[in-house]
């Protein structure tokens, strides 16, 4: 949405000024408030349908304003959360680069500074001898099916709950409780409700259905994807419903007019602006599933069960079972390249990062 | 889209409904409707089952008797609050609750105001470098936990032997780690807030002369609120969901209520019969104050969400 | 706000405690006992295993140690917790790494050989056992897990927690089954006449992370092979596959365990043993007592030493050991950072005496170390008298730095056979194959000790 209800009302207000300055900024500011909008054919649809273009273009800036603004940029605004990132996330990785280089065990632990160097033993370890390479394809492969999953399993529920009906509150806050109950808490009631002779089986049971074993064995797999779809698909829902709330009131109005029916409105008018949304909510969700240790943790116990051996509970296993820390090191440092890179491929093609901004200006 | 009809062409889907007649509303609604009506239902139907019927187990389970939930029952045979009463001494849930209360909230309300400055500076001017930073947010995002336990340790305890300040064990650590995890994403969400904002206001105060800061606090403050909202709510889950790190880095008196809980379910494996339903209760509890922090920004939330997410 | 100035002042205490400690330990009087030590102003942190079934007698107990302790000798001691053997690893972990943290650490036994392995622990000296009352204190087979050999010793045995077989009194003799069998196979018979409708003859917790790589251990160390033996492992001996033949067989071939076990958390098989649906459940202890008073079972179960005799024998061969139980139980190791190494030493001896180990025993029911406690609680109670059988009767696990990394196999072989065992029969060649993978494993951990 490009303009919050409080912007709205500024604008207002700075159009009830009588004064023409006031006046030329306000309508500035709404001209902007479309213009920097996302440009999907739908909107473009829109506007032309009978309402005025812009009055000036939308990156018609003063250029004085740009000058200033390269001149005193305030930087040092950047600093707190950049030194925090440095020195909890950045230093502890290249510490953790150092130490995937070492053999780290229990017998060198004490003093790991003078642990031995031994070069990348560690990783044709990991990728020669290890099960790494079969847990990056669990991992990489739940977690794309879990986002899948949720995917239209969101957008069904955004879609269904944007409109206003009795209760609609609670539906939407009903919606989200299995997202904000604690990971941990998710596990353990799953586990308690899939044991062999739990809840769950005896709910198949009335169906007919012989559940069989959940928490170990081929199903595992099943039940781990189930469990995370359970407790993470309101996250691509509020992601989705947002996305929806900036549909202009007039595109429904134009749809409407032409007289489309429910499922082309959906395709071909609706869903263009959902694409933003919901490329970020695909990419956050893959990488929470992907590196979600809690659940298989507190689901299958260790050593997991074959099936569910996943990256982070692999790495967990070697490092602080094992007291290989260095072989688990490296197979972090490994799977993070293997997802990461492919990832940012990815994120370069849809373009999640750049924007109308500062940075494509300067480039320019 | 000329400033008369601003109010207008918003109002459909936020202020209006309250006063257009009900005739004008219906018609709305038709309007708006992007599923026909059986549809909906049956998804709206569907989807209340899958997600609320195990929510209600763990209500059930919490006023049943153990044996009965061993035995895989769904409905209570026996009505018994006691469990809620009886966890409190058990699990040390009250001061779990505090601490996480206090890192938590405390993460979320500092990670905004971060997330704020940052993204603004990250949005509205130029420097070399930054579409490196953006990128690297996200790229923050995928750095796996269990790589980082170890490194994140060793530098904060070499804090007590280098800088006689000690960190770990105290609700600062993971203070400090919370905040710094929680902010790749907030920031990210701000970024893509500020984006949608206009411009023009803060051109305006800058013709002025106002600093830099004094934009950021005066305008781009008070217009972001619905951001900041959603950048500190994720950032309070993470801080309240963590087991991870929140397991080695507490001791009794700094513990989180997740790690309280975790405690509790792994000590139940011991030897006795599991205390399902007193488990089941402090879960509920354990949820609760998240769900109420829930609803009361449920609003901000979604509104926040809607800039955040568009580009 | 109101955070962070607590916060900033519990940091600025802690770490005025630390210079306070630092500055004190550097005057630390040559201490020959307890009593003569000044530790006013000093904190020993002590960690320990949290204890659920009694939290509330817990937190009792540390608050009357830490009040005997400050009388004695002036120091606070704060106890922490940690819930699984998972927190625990991971502490002891974090402390050796940052070489801060606790002062003692109360371990579990089989942890003992791998702390010994960081080096970040207090050899107890001669004149370390001295400060702790002496070694013959304990009770020799506590002290089975205290080190490699006996001069070089690292833990000091703080309770003794041996595995045990629980019973029904009433099926037993409703059978005509004068008492538990002392060979896997008796036992296995007795089983089978026991098991009828719903009610099975042995509870078993396949599902459990700890309990299947003791019955293996055990039977595979009373057929003579130890496991670890020397520079070898020994995982995929006949012996040892054998071993999980029968505890596999038991369910798949036998019937005797109800098919619901392979899910089973060592809780769960108690659970079911506690409602009367089993007439053994092996591999127990006597913190089971508890649970077991308050249940149907109440005032018909007793508990017996588990069979020494390794399955598919009538006697125990000539080289195998009559390991009743694993060495199980806790030890006290001092941390080699701490400061307050004397201090530490004066509470392990106070914990240690018959007195107080008398009190813990009838808190908490965990078995006494000290030898003269033991001794005085064989001859009270009847009941408790196979428990301290056991005691005597329990091998120490191998002292090795890779003993984790074996055990972490032998319970893996477990997990990765639950499908087959919930289809109904785990063939001979899969245990092979899964044991010939875990040995490799083990192996190349074992050729890394140093």
């Amino acid at each position: 949405m490009v303009t919050t209800p409080e912007a709205r009302t500024r604008a207002d207000a700075l159009a009830a000024d009588t004064t023409p300055e006031a006046r030329t900024r306000a309508d500035a500011l709404a001209a902007n408030a479309a213009a920097s909008a996302d440009a999907t054919p739908a909107r473009t649809a829109a506007r032309r349908g009978g309402h005025p273009a812009p009055s000036s273009p939308p990156t018609g800036r003063p250029r004085r304003a740009r000058k200033i603004g390269e001149r005193d940029r305030p930087l040092w605004m950047l600093a707190p959360g950049g030194i925090l990132m440095v020195v909890v996330i950045l230093v502890p990785l290249v510490l953790g680069l150092v130490i995937s280089l070492m053999d780290l065990d229990q017998y060198t632990l004490r003093q790991w500074i003078s642990a031995p160097f031994i070069g990348i033993t560690n990783y044709v370890e990991a990728l020669t001898k290890s099960t790494l390479i079969q847990s990056i394809g669990i991992s990489v492969g739940y977690a794309v099916l879990v986002t899948l999953i949720c995917l239209p399993i969101g957008v069904a529920a955004a879609l269904a709950t944007q409109n206003r009906f009795r209760g609609r509150g609670l539906v939407r806050s009903l919606f989200l409780v299995p997202y904000v109950l604690p990971t941990f808490v998710v596990g353990t009631v799953w586990r308690t409700m899939l044991q062999p002779d739990g809840v769950g089986n005896a709910m198949l049971k009335n169906f007919g259905i012989d559940g069989g074993l959940w928490l170990n064995g081929p199903q595992s797999y099943w039940a781990l994807v189930f469990v995370q779809i359970w407790a993470s698909w309101p996250f691509i829902y509020l992601l989705v419903l947002s996305g929806l709330q900036s549909v202009d009131s007039e595109v429904h109005e134009a749809s409407a007019l032409d007289g489309a029916g429910w499922w082309t409105k959906l395709r071909y008018v609706i869903l263009p602006y959902l694409k933003g949304p919901i490329t970020l909510a695909l990419i956050i969700s893959f990488l929470h599933s992907v590196n979600n240790f809690t659940l298989p943790f507190v689901l299958f116990g260790i050593p997991a069960p074959a099936d569910v051996n996943v990256l982070p509970v692999l790495t967990y296993i070697t490092g602080f079972q094992n007291f290989r820390f260095g072989l688990s090191a490296a197979m972090a440092v490994i799977s993070l390249i293997l997802i990461a890179i492919p990832l940012f491929i990815y994120l370069r093609a849809v373009k999640l990062d750049t924007g109308e901004d500062g940075g494509s200006r300067v480039r320019k | 889209m000329v400033p008369v009809s601003a109010s207008n062409t918003i109002a459909p889907v936020r202020v209006t409904p309250h006063r257009a007649s009900a005739k004008e509303g219906a018609r709305q609604a038709q309007i708006h409707r992007l599923l026909p009506k059986p549809l909906l239902i049956v998804i709206l139907a569907a989807l209340l089952v899958f997600s609320m019927v195990p929510v209600l187990y763990i209500f059930f389970a919490s006023i049943n008797s153990d044996l009965a939930v061993a035995r895989g029952a769904f409905w209570p045979t026996e009505l018994t609050f006691e469990n809620y009463s009886k966890i409190w001494t058990t699990v040390d849930l009250g001061t779990g609750l505090v601490n996480s209360v206090l890192v938590a909230g405390g993460v979320a309300i500092v990670c905004a105001g971060l997330s704020v400055s940052t993204a603004y500076v990250l949005v509205r001017y130029a420097f070399r470098g930054r579409l490196l930073v953006l990128r690297g947010l996200l790229a923050l995002q995928s750095i796996p936990g269990t790589l980082l336990l170890l490194p994140v340790f060793v530098l904060f305890s070499s804090a007590a032997s280098t800088l006689g300040v000690q960190i770990i064990g105290t609700r600062w650590g993971l203070f400090l780690t919370y905040l710094t995890f929680a902010l790749p994403f907030s920031t990210w969400v701000m970024v893509t807030y500020l984006r949608g904002l206009p411009r023009e206001l803060e051109e305006a105060a800058r013709l002025d002369g106002a600093s830099p800061f004094k934009i950021l606090t005066r305008i781009s403050v008070p217009l972001s609120w619905p951001g900041i909202v959603v950048s500190g709510i994720f950032a309070f889950l993470l801080g309240w969901n963590d087991v991870l790190f929140a397991s080695v880095m507490t001791r009794p008196e700094s513990r989180t209520v997740a790690v309280s809980l975790q405690i509790f379910g792994a000590t139940q494996e011991g030897g006795a019969v599991p205390v399902y339903g007193q488990m089941m209760a402090a879960a509920l509890v354990c949820a609760v104050p998240v769900v109420v922090l829930y609803l009361i920004f449920q609003r901000y939330l979604v509104g926040g969400l809607t800039a955040g997410g568009v580009k | 706000m109101m955070k962070k100035k607590l916060a900033l002042t519990t940091a600025l205490l802690a770490a005025g405690a630390i210079t306070l400690a630092g500055c004190a330990s550097g005057g630390d009087a040559p201490g020959d006992g307890a009593g003569a030590l000044d530790g006013k102003g000093k904190t020993l942190n002590v960690l320990t295993d949290a204890n659920t079934l009694y939290p509330e007698e817990q937190q009792k107990w540390f608050a009357d140690v830490s009040e005997k302790f400050k009388a004695k000798t002036g120091a606070e001691v704060k106890f922490e917790t940690f819930a699984s053997a998972n927190d625990e690893l991971t502490k002891i972990q974090t402390s050796v790494v940052s070489g801060q943290g606790p002062d003692i650490y109360s371990l579990g036994t089989t942890f003992t050989p791998t702390a010994y392995a960081t080096g970040a622990f207090v050899k107890v000296s001669d004149d370390d056992w001295k400060k702790v009352g002496g070694r013959d204190r304990f009770t020799e087979a506590s002290l089975g897990i205290s080190g490699p050999d006996k001069d070089n010793e690292v833990g000091i045995p703080a309770r003794s927690r041996p595995f045990v077989m629980a019973y029904n009194t009433e099926m037993l003799a409703a059978a005509g089954i004068d008492k538990p069998a002392d060979t896997w196979d008796g036992l296995l018979e007795q089983a089978k006449k026991l098991t009828h409708d719903d009610v099975y003859g042995l509870s078993i917790a396949y599902g459990d992370n700890f309990d299947p790589w003791k019955f293996i251990w055990a039977m595979s160390t009373q057929a003579g092979n130890p496991i670890i033996d020397g520079k070898k492992v020994r995982l995929d001996d006949p012996v040892t596959i054998k071993a999980y033949e029968t505890y596999f067989g038991w369910l798949t071939q036998d019937k005797v365990v109800n098919p619901a076990a392979i899910g089973w958390k060592a809780s769960q098989a108690l659970a079911s043993f506690a409602d009367g649906k089993a007439a053994f459940m092996p591999m127990v202890t006597a913190t089971s007592i508890n649970t077991l008073e308050a249940s149907a079972v109440a005032g018909k179960y007793a508990y017996a030493v588990m069979p020494t005799v390794p399955p598919g024998e009538t006697k125990r061969p000539s080289d195998g050991k009559e390991a009743a139980s694993i060495l199980s139980g806790s030890n006290f190791v001092v941390a080699d950072y701490s400061k307050n190494k004397d201090l530490s030493f004066a509470l392990i001896e106070m914990l240690t005496t018959a007195e107080e180990q008398k009190v813990y025993y009838d808190t908490f029911g965990e078995m006494p170390t000290n030898a003269k406690a033991a001794e005085a609680l064989e001859t009270d109670n009847a009941q408790l008298a196979p428990i301290v059988e056991a005691s005597k009767l329990s091998v120490g696990t191998p002292f090795s730095g890779a003993w984790g990394d074996v055990q972490l196999g032998m319970t893996n072989v477990v997990v990765q056979a639950i499908p087959s065992l919930n289809a109904g029969s785990v063939s001979t060649d899969q245990i092979i194959s899964a044991l010939k993978t875990e040995q490799d494993k083990a192996q190349s951990a074992l050729d890394r000790a140093k």
